[in-house]
């Protein structure tokens, strides 16, 4: 019976209901892409770097993880050494990065074509090939496909014009690689690296290999590639987790606000029907189990229409950014339904309570 | 026999602002079980004050209120309302009907709020009495007022309560409904009994209690 009172309440109001129902969605749907994006750009470019295929990676003393903000770039030959000195390195990969920020934030890795295979294996070209000359560019496909890209059109970085030689399968560390050369002169700089990916000459002598290199770089962070890759999370970006709390903390308010009007005008409606329920010797308990129930289904159907409506908005953002990587976990789209639930209850208690402790005989003379 | 409704020297006060209203000023009442009573008075006396009493709706202010043996005035809101559910039955002069329920469903939450779940044999029983059966899925505005407030004397004695509280009930209807109303009600108490204080204005609605008692300013002028 209190279902169907639920049902027929909420069905008396349909327009009530559904902007309820929109800002719940909406509140689960601006937590999971938030989230989602941000986790997902993470994890993508940790995949990106994983891919590579290197064991260790050497940056220079006071680099940051992220690879875009590698300020002071280190002498090759540093590579060279490496592997002519310790033991287990078999080859050694150094990238000269560079970060474009025009129309868009782009890694873009300089790099020699036959380091570059000896430690990744080369690359998977969907189209064209390696390049040829001093302004060639190689782009991965997801970048080729986000731009409408093709071999043999030019590209312009840094102010500088490229032409596109080759579209290669994603998951190599960036999504642009030039000559390592033409980037030392976008950089003016001359024989320096950002960072080395060393490959060993098997994957169990990375621990020895590591201990190899910090005796002859002790300053220099060294890293195993798993240890690399799990610095990608939320957790070394404070500034991040405190935009995504600051976001989860709006979506909540926003939740919680809609809620709360919408029962708050509910019950204000309904006052001299809750004079009737009294009347009939309905408990302060059976009124706000009532309130509450109406919430919650509204909340339910919040969370329904936020969780599809995410995915949908998933697939809607990757086919138009394909670049965008979007992560949508099991664990966020419960934690989401659960702060969804949260606020609506937070919402929805003092209305129940309202009407609750309203005086029967002034709530049936409620016109 | 105990009196099913008894109150001596019963008042009630109400507060509007620093302003003290006496609705009740010592009101003495004796309603035997079984009796149909009619209570007429002017607008303002405080009929409808005395039947929110009866009905545990409000707490007296002072005075003895005694009604099946449960004395209110030494109950809590709490209470109240649970010998409310149980015991009492209301009928509204503007019939209160749930508005988003169907008929059928007016009457089944006064069982369902009572807690002893739905009994079909008694609603049938008690729809046919009242002649509703084709009117069990239609909402609210889709009755006539005799059909609403036919609806709402079957919500109010669905639980077979001891007495039943009726405020007016004739007070929306044209001549015709009101005798059918009225006819229902006596009927009621003829067929089960029941115990039925009634509200009125209306001479010829009072005339078809066994008995009617005359309030003026918060007290009764014949018992």
């Amino acid at each position: 019976m209190e279902t169907k009172m639920v049902i027929s309440n909420l069905l008396h109001r349909p327009t009530r209901t559904i902007i309820s129902i929109l800002a719940v969605a909406i509140e689960v749907g601006l937590v999971m892409l938030t989230v989602g994006m941000t986790t997902g750009m993470l994890s993508e470019t940790a995949r990106r770097v994983e891919g590579i295929g290197a064991d260790i990676i050497v940056q220079p003393p006071g680099a940051s993880f992220l690879m875009g903000f590698t300020p002071a770039p280190m002498p090759i030959k540093i590579g060279d050494l490496l592997e002519e000195k310790v033991e287990h390195v078999a080859h050694v990969l150094p990238v000269l990065i560079l970060m474009n920020v025009g129309g868009g934030v782009n890694i873009v890795f300089g790099i020699n074509r036959e380091q570059f295979d000896a430690v990744t294996g080369g690359f998977v070209f969907h189209s064209g090939g390696w390049f040829t000359g001093p302004d060639d560019i190689i782009v991965d496909d997801l970048y080729a496909k986000a731009g409408h890209l093709k071999v043999g059109q030019k590209l312009t970085l840094f102010s500088h014009s490229f032409r596109i030689t080759g579209i290669v399968e994603h998951g190599k560390g960036a999504r642009l690689f030039i000559p390592l050369q033409t980037a030392e002169e976008l950089n003016q700089t001359q024989d320096k690296a950002s960072i080395f990916f060393v490959k060993c000459t098997d994957p169990g002598y990375t621990d020895d290999a590591i201990s190899g290199i910090r005796q002859f770089l002790p300053t220099y962070p060294v890293r195993s590639m798993a240890e690399y890759t799990s610095l990608y999370s939320s957790n070394n970006l404070p500034a991040l987790n405190t935009f995504i709390e600051a976001l989860i903390c709006i979506a909540l308010t926003i939740g919680f606000l809609v809620i709360f009007l919408s029962m708050y005008t509910t019950i204000t409606e309904r006052t001299r029907e809750i004079g009737i329920l009294k009347s009939l010797g309905a408990s302060k308990s059976y009124i706000m189990s009532l309130i509450l129930r109406e919430a919650a289904t509204i909340c339910v159907l919040g969370i329904a229409a936020g969780e599809v409506g995410t995915l949908g908005a998933r697939r809607v953002l990757q086919s138009s950014f394909p670049t965008l990587a979007v992560r949508l976990t099991p664990h966020w789209m419960v934690y989401a339904a659960v702060l969804a639930m949260g606020g609506t209850v937070l919402g929805a208690v003092y209305p129940a309570l309202r009407a609750a402790s309203l005086d029967p005989v002034d709530a049936l003379a409620y016109e | 026999m105990e009196p099913i409704i008894l109150t001596s020297d019963l008042k009630k006060i109400y507060r509007i602002g620093k302003v003290e209203v006496p609705a009740l000023r010592g009101v003495d009442l004796v309603v035997p079980e079984g009796e149909f009573v009619a209570v007429a008075g002017p607008s303002g006396c405080g009929k409808s004050t005395l039947l929110h009493v009866l009905g545990g709706l409000t707490a007296p202010t002072s005075g003895k209120v005694l009604v099946d043996g449960n004395d209110f005035s030494a109950m809590n809101d709490a209470d109240r309302t649970r010998f409310r559910r149980h015991k009492i039955g209301f009928v509204f002069q503007r019939f209160n009907l749930l508005p988003t329920l169907t008929a059928r469903n007016n009457i089944a939450i006064a069982q369902h709020i009572q807690g002893n779940g739905f009994n079909p044999h008694r609603f049938q029983a008690i729809v046919e009495m009242l002649g509703i059966q084709g009117k069990l899925n239609h909402r609210p505005y889709a009755l006539s007022g005799g059909e609403q407030q036919r609806v709402a004397i079957a919500r109010a004695v669905i639980c077979e309560p001891k007495i039943l509280l009726a405020d007016e009930p004739t007070g929306n209807l044209d001549s015709e409904n009101s005798q059918i109303v009225l006819n229902m009600l006596r009927g009621l108490n003829r067929s089960f009994r029941q115990t039925i204080l009634m509200i009125t204005h209306n001479p010829d609605a009072a005339a078809l209690a066994d008995r009617v008692l005359r309030m003026r300013d918060g007290r009764m002028l014949l018992d």
